[in-house]
């Protein structure tokens, strides 16, 4: 035998061997790897973390439940049961007994039902075989026949039979029922006690890790049924742009907050707040009686999470505001509205860096970040709040920070003036209309849109003022008016601010001065002088009364200092020191410095005489009163404003802008020719002209020769969609405002818009521009409450698509009320009403509670409309509060502003629009009824009841303060019929501060309404009224009785009487003789589309300007830049 | 392997919760949505104070006068010419002057509401205080009540009479009277320690001032300008004298078993 040669190989065995071990390792670990990285996610941590604290809840929550366990109760019970079991023992024999009976008969009852079956299933063979006899005819058919009926007449005895034992049967056992029943009704109340611990531990078994649990979740096993899995919810009327595509959004953020739609879980403020909110409903009785238990089950738990010495922290709280938000029963249920259509972010990420989770300020910054293995976070870091956070420059949504949370509202609510609860985004939105951003910034959305421009009409200013103050306020408004809207154009820090050089500063000093003037210049060259009547004497003393009390404070405010309410000492007033209606109107500070008597007295006479758009309404004052006004106002002197020097302008900066706008049309030799050839004057105008349209005051301000010209601001209407990557952040970091506070830029979008808003010219810090490139935007000096308020309304400006059935408001009859309270905003009304249940900004000058202007919360269901349409636009058709110092003004509606306001407060008062109730008779019983509860109630000691002219009415002595009622012959054409029996139940319910007092107290447990006649008809002092009501009950005195304490009928019955004493009839409102407003507002031009690129933040526009005999192309004002 | 680490690691340290310190990320900071809406000072309920004991039997009383140090001001005659029943109860102006200032001939202050700030609550009060309208005046002229103690307003005139409350912490009400004789009865179930007013709509010049304790340590002066408060457990407290036109002003006291303490206020004019 040959000894066996080794086998040539090419390789080496060995070295094959190991390496093919060597791969296999790495496959295995590759592939465990694999598996880990794709099983390890951040998110089962947080579920798990969730598992841990609702066990420990449901424990702490057993455990009260346990406590609040009725023991003595439940003690009772277990007794009941013992008592009845030894009873039983004692009769254990006769139980016995009975027990045994029971079983015999269900023996019997057993045998005699199977006999009954069996013979029935007999007798339908047996009718076979006889209808089978019949019909085949065969021989056998009689007998078979008679067998049939032989075996009927057997099943019904066995069925009688059946019957009977059945009876017997059930009497046996109801008597050993008799015996069971107290031990069945112990036990099922035990149960019922019970109950609610039964539930807890049923839920704690279902998060208490069971083995199951590990399997079912175990790596490579958990695509059966995991019990940790992504939460996901798909919402297909809300798009997200995924790619330019809109794409439903699936927002899977519940995978980590797991409890967020969830009770129990608050952070202890927000159980504070709840707790109180329902611990007043459950003391003011108005929690239904069945769900009080309920409500007392969650206060209790609210108190445990505040005794809590720990706290929930997030992801695991719950949702603040739950009936609000994100609650099944909310308006905005997280099944379909989903979490990132209002906070934005990553909707369909899971990891906490790709979802676009925004830190709030620096610090949090900082702690996110933090992490021990850069791309590997864990449980190690998780436990201490590090999320390993990056953030994610990839994602176009990010989330909004805290502080802007509100701008998510605006893409379904932006087209409504006022949010329901939904205060801070009302206050947004009504902060930007009046700080006027939407005049410069075109917005496209219904609410910024016809909205009237924020600064005065300036074709007539060489009538009010002289240039010198112009120029000085140009300069710098709040050196005149501290809390003036007018926002600062010159002198700012990218012209002489600390980081520009000083050299550079000069020179940007000039040339500022010389568009000073040039503006100035312009503006008086082009005004208007039309002549305007001076005033008579007027007396100063009497005309500041008449400001203080005649309304003229509820839109203007008449000081610039105010006590800091910190440090007691006066500082310079600002617009937040104010409510904002307040703000409507300009300060009246220096106006005395500013203009001259003729032109203030023709102004606060007739405001629309001067131009038709003007947002001051007639006070219908007489010509001593204003004549007394203007000697009052002409003392507001402020002489150390005109005392600042002036710079004139310096004739080489004057050429060389001009020259700089010249050339861009002509060259260079041909600019200078020209610009010798005009005297400075007109090098002034022209450099004025130019100016103008640079810095874009026609946005604001209606001059002439720039008339419907498209605003110069950046259009905003997607302002928070725009890429990161296109807004513009300089060079700086952070820098220090002009009031002195360091403030940070972060690197994302909200921060960006703040710091833009706040200090409008800061991204020019440290950047070497020439000076026409250098940013335009004007300071409007801020708060930073106002900043914060607008930046959050720019956010939320953005193109994201909503299905049109999503948009919050759309249903007709929020629109009519939307389109009035747009008129509302526009007029102010709240700078003296209360509509809507807030304003009356006056309010708080005027002490006596009984002077105050009407809250007009209840308007709607109260006025006529057609009594409202003619008020409205002639308040003097009826004076039905003569005893007001205040008077409603004459504004000059429109009848279409006037139907929309109507409409508005039948919508908003649920009234109809229009009623006829005006000439419903009432019943002559119904009358005379009426008059006796009107006398038995005393009504005439305040109302009177005798007729007066409704439009001057006699002046009431008001220090009868008796005389403060409205005259009830006024009331019949006034208000609504089905109105006045309501009102006269429950004034205090509809408006708080009424000196109506209730005649009918509700009574507290019933919540119906007692009459205080109920008692008082039998009494000696009312027999006379008795005797004279009772013809009209049939003289049945039970009758009478009843009617006497129903406060319903009896309010109907005044009701009837007071429309009896009505007039029918008032006067229609006056027409309007005065200058009409050919165009309602002057609109704001169309605007063009936006360009997409982002290169130029305004669009390209080809329009062309003519101003006298100088073309500009407009091309060439892109360069103007 | 990972998550099986993950769960021990998690299982003994849970980091859901922690001590509720300085949590910066998570205040809910929405500018004005959670405020609370208590806008009068000193009315807030005294924090958890222990059920008051019965009278003890070291119990003492405080007795005090209150001065008025400086010219009395002269109270003008109340204007009733609007109501001719008013008028009538007030022949010849008898007994119808402004009450807002009463000070005696040696210079004793009445009206002045005495009481202790920081006792322990009392008892349950059911004997229900009365407010008269009688002559179109309300008697007395300053009350005060304890929490949930029955209040019964009466109107003894022919002539319609208005109950208008105007508390800040409790609910505000209006009740009509038109019937002679009627009472109403009312309660306020929160403790509101400024006084606040009582006014009637129909005649102007009608003011009352009440106020809500927890507790029956409270008098007020008589026309003798004299206090007493009785059945006070010993202790230190706070006791403050509220005048309507002359505001507030406090001491601390000591009180000692079965002590008799004299305490007297001064208010300048």
């Amino acid at each position: 035998m040959k000894p066996q040669e080794p086998i040539p190989h090419n390789y080496s065995i060995a070295r094959l061997n190991l390496i093919f071990a060597l791969s296999s390792l790495l496959l295995l670990g590759t592939t465990g790897a694999i598996v880990m990285y794709d099983y390890v996610r951040g998110w089962k941590w947080f579920q798990w973390e969730f598992l841990r604290l609702q066990h420990e809840r449901l424990q702490q929550d057993l455990r009260a439940a346990k406590q609040s366990q009725n023991k003595e109760q439940l003690a009772g019970l277990d007794k009941q049961v013992r008592d009845q079991e030894i009873v039983i023992a004692q009769h254990r024999a006769q139980y016995v007994v009975a027990q045994k009976e029971l079983d015999s008969w269900e023996g019997k009852h057993y045998a005699a039902d199977q006999d009954y079956r069996f013979a029935k299933a007999k007798l339908d063979a047996q009718r076979y075989e006889a209808e089978s006899s019949i019909v085949q005819k065969r021989p056998d058919a009689a007998a078979q026949n008679q067998e049939y009926a032989k075996q009927t007449a057997h099943l019904a005895q066995l069925l009688l039979t059946l019957q009977d034992v059945a009876r017997h049967r059930d009497a046996a056992q109801a008597t050993v029922n008799a015996w069971l029943k107290r031990i069945k009704d112990a036990e099922d109340k035990r149960k019922e006690l019970n109950a609610t611990i039964d539930l807890i531990n049923k839920q704690i078994e279902t998060v208490a890790p069971t083995s199951n649990f590990f399997v079912l979740n175990a790596p490579m096993l958990d695509f059966i049924s995991p019990t940790f899995k992504i939460d996901q919810v798909v919402l297909s009327d809300l798009y997200i742009d995924m790619n330019y595509m809109p794409v439903p959004r699936v927002d899977r953020c519940q995978t980590c907050h797991r409890a967020i739609d969830r009770p129990g879980f608050e952070s202890k403020k927000e159980a504070a707040r709840l707790e109180k909110e329902l611990q007043g409903k459950l003391d003011g009785g108005q929690i239904d009686p069945a769900k009080r238990e309920e409500t007392e089950t969650r206060v209790a738990q609210l108190k445990r999470i505040q005794d809590d010495p720990n706290e929930i922290l997030n992801p695991w709280r719950t949702h603040p505001k739950l009936d609000l938000f994100v609650g099944s029963a909310s308006a905005h249920p997280l099944l379909e509205f989903g979490c990132t259509s209002c906070h934005r972010g990553g909707d369909r990420t899971t990891e906490f860096g790709r979802a676009g989770h925004i830190p709030a300020n620096a610090k949090v910054e900082r702690r996110w970040e933090a992490s021990l293995l850069p791309f590997f976070p864990g449980p190690w870091d998780y436990e201490k709040r590090h999320w390993g956070y990056e953030m994610n420059e990839f994602l176009e949504t990010p989330m909004f920070p805290r502080q802007y949370y509100e701008a998510g509202c605006i893409k379904c609510h932006g087209d409504q003036v006022q949010v329901r609860q939904g205060d801070e985004i009302t206050r947004a939105t009504q902060t930007m209309e009046i700080v006027g951003c939407y005049a410069c910034h075109k917005i496209s959305n219904w609410r910024f849109s016809d909205l009237r421009r924020p600064g005065p009409d300036l074709n007539g200013i060489a009538e009010k003022t002289t240039p010198d103050w112009a120029i000085r306020w140009i300069s710098e408004p709040h050196n005149f008016r501290s809390t003036t809207r007018m926002p600062s154009f010159f002198f700012q820090r990218n012209m002489i601010g600390p980081s520009v050089p000083a050299a550079e500063r000069d020179q940007n000093i000039k040339l500022q001065d010389a568009e000073i003037h040039a503006i100035v210049s312009y503006l008086f060259a082009k005004s208007t002088h039309r002549e305007w009547q001076a005033p008579g004497n007027g007396d100063a003393a009497h005309g500041k009364q008449l400001v203080e009390t005649v309304g003229c404070l509820g839109c203007h405010i008449d000081t610039e200092t105010i006590k800091d309410e910190k440090t007691g000492a006066m500082r310079l007033a600002k617009r937040d020191d104010f409510p904002l209606e307040r703000n409507y109107g300009f300060n009246f500070t220096g106006i005395g410095t500013k203009t001259h008597a003729a032109w203030i007295y023709n102004w606060v006479k007739n405001p629309k005489a001067y131009y038709p758009d003007a947002p001051m309404p007639s006070l219908r004052l007489s010509d001593q009163e204003a004549a007394d006004i203007t000697a009052y106002l002409l003392t507001m002197q402020k002489p150390q404003f005109m005392k600042q020097p002036v710079r004139a302008a310096d004739p080489k900066a004057v050429h060389d802008l001009a020259k700089g706008y010249l050339i861009n049309t002509m060259t260079d030799r041909d600019a200078e020719a020209k610009l010798k050839s005009m005297p400075m004057e007109e090098q002034l105008v022209y450099l004025g002209q130019r100016s103008i349209e640079k810095y874009g005051c026609y946005s604001c301000h209606n001059i002439k020769g720039f008339e419907g010209l498209k605003p110069i601001g950046t259009e905003l209407t997607t302002e928070g969609s725009k890429a990161l990557h296109l807004f513009d952040f300089g060079f700086i970091h952070e820098y220090t405002h002009e009031s002195g506070k360091k403030e940070h830029v972060l690197h994302n979008v909200p921060s960006w818009v703040y710091n833009k808003v706040r200090s409008p010219r800061v991204y020019d810090d440290e950047r070497t521009k020439i000076y026409n490139d250098k940013l335009k935007m004007p300071n409007f000096h801020l708060s930073e409450e106002e900043a914060r308020l607008v930046t959050t309304v720019v956010l939320g400006l953005t193109k994201e698509k909503v299905e049109p059935a999503k948009l919050a408001g759309h249903d007709p009859a929020t629109r009519t009320a939307e389109e009035g309270r747009k008129l509302v905003s526009q007029h102010n009304c709240r700078a003296c009403h209360i509509v809507d249940g807030y304003g009356r900004a006056i309010g708080s000058l005027i002490a006596d509670t009984n002077f105050l202007p009407p809250d007009l919360s209840p308007e709607g269901g109260r006025a006529q409309s057609a009594f409202l349409f003619n008020f409205l636009q002639d308040p003097t058709v009826m004076k039905i509060r003569p005893w007001l110092n205040v008077r409603m003004p004459t504004f000059h509606f429109t009848e279409d502003e006037a139907n929309r306001l109507v409409a508005f407060f039948a919508a908003e008062g649920k009234g109809k629009p229009f009623d006829n109730t005006l000439y419903t008779s009432p019943p002559p019983a119904n009358v005379a009824i009426g008059k006796q509860v009107f006398d038995m109630l005393r009504c005439a000691q305040c109302h009177a009841t005798t007729p007066v002219s409704p439009e001057n009415p006699p002046q009431p002595n008001v220090a009868n303060a008796q005389s403060l009622a409205p005259n009830l012959t006024l009331s019949r054409v006034r208000l609504r019929h089905e109105w006045i029996p309501d009102w006269i139940r429950r004034p205090g319910e509809m408006i708080p501060t009424t000196r109506m007092p209730a005649n009918f107290p509700r009574n507290a447990q019933t919540g119906g309404f007692q009459s205080p006649l109920a008692m008082a008809i039998d009494t000696p002092a009312f027999a006379q009224y008795k005797s004279t009501l009772l013809p009209y009950f049939n003289n049945d005195e039970k009758q009478l009785r009843t009617t006497m304490a129903d406060a319903v009928a009896l309010t109907g019955y005044l009701r009837d009487y007071i429309w009896s004493i009505g007039i029918t009839q008032i006067r229609a409102a006056a027409p309007y003789e005065g200058p009409t407003m050919a165009v309602p507002h002057p609109p704001l031009p169309p605007a063009m589309p936006a360009m997409k690129t982002g290169r130029n933040r305004r669009s390209n526009d080809t329009q062309e300007v003519r101003i006298d005999d100088v073309r500009v192309d407009a091309r060439a004002r892109a360069g103007l830049r | 392997m990972m998550f099986a680490l993950t769960l021990v690691l998690a299982l003994g340290c849970g980091k859901g919760k922690e001590a509720s310190n300085n949590e910066e990320e998570g205040e809910d900071d929405q500018a004005g949505s959670t405020a609370a809406a208590s806008n009068t000072a000193g009315t807030a309920a005294p924090a958890a104070t222990p059920a008051a004991a019965p009278v003890s039997a070291d119990a003492a009383t405080i007795a005090g006068t209150v001065k008025f140090e400086g010219a009395a001001p002269k109270m003008g005659a109340l204007q009733m010419a609007a109501d001719p029943y008013c008028q009538s109860q007030h022949p010849n102006g008898a007994d119808a002057t402004d009450e807002e200032v009463i000070v005696g001939p040696a210079g004793e202050l009445a009206n002045v509401i005495v009481y202790i700030k920081n006792a322990p609550n009392g008892p349950p009060v059911t004997t229900p205080a009365v407010i008269d309208q009688k002559g179109c005046k309300y008697h007395p002229h300053v009350q005060v009540v304890q929490v949930n103690q029955p209040i019964e307003i009466k109107n003894s005139d022919a002539t319609l009479h208005n109950i208008h409350a105007m508390p800040t912490v409790n609910s505000q009400f209006n009740e009509g009277q038109p019937v002679q004789g009627m009472t109403s009865t009312k309660k306020f179930d929160k403790v509101e320690m400024t006084p606040f007013r009582i006014k009637c709509d129909v005649h102007g010049w009608m003011k009352s001032f009440m106020a809500v304790l927890p507790h029956p340590y409270w008098g007020v002066s008589q026309m003798n300008g004299t206090f007493t408060i009785a059945n006070l457990p010993p202790g230190q407290y706070t006791i403050v004298a509220w005048h309507e036109k002359y505001g507030q002003q406090e001491q601390n006291i000591t009180v000692g078993a079965k002590e008799q303490k004299q305490v007297a206020f001064t208010f300048k004019g």
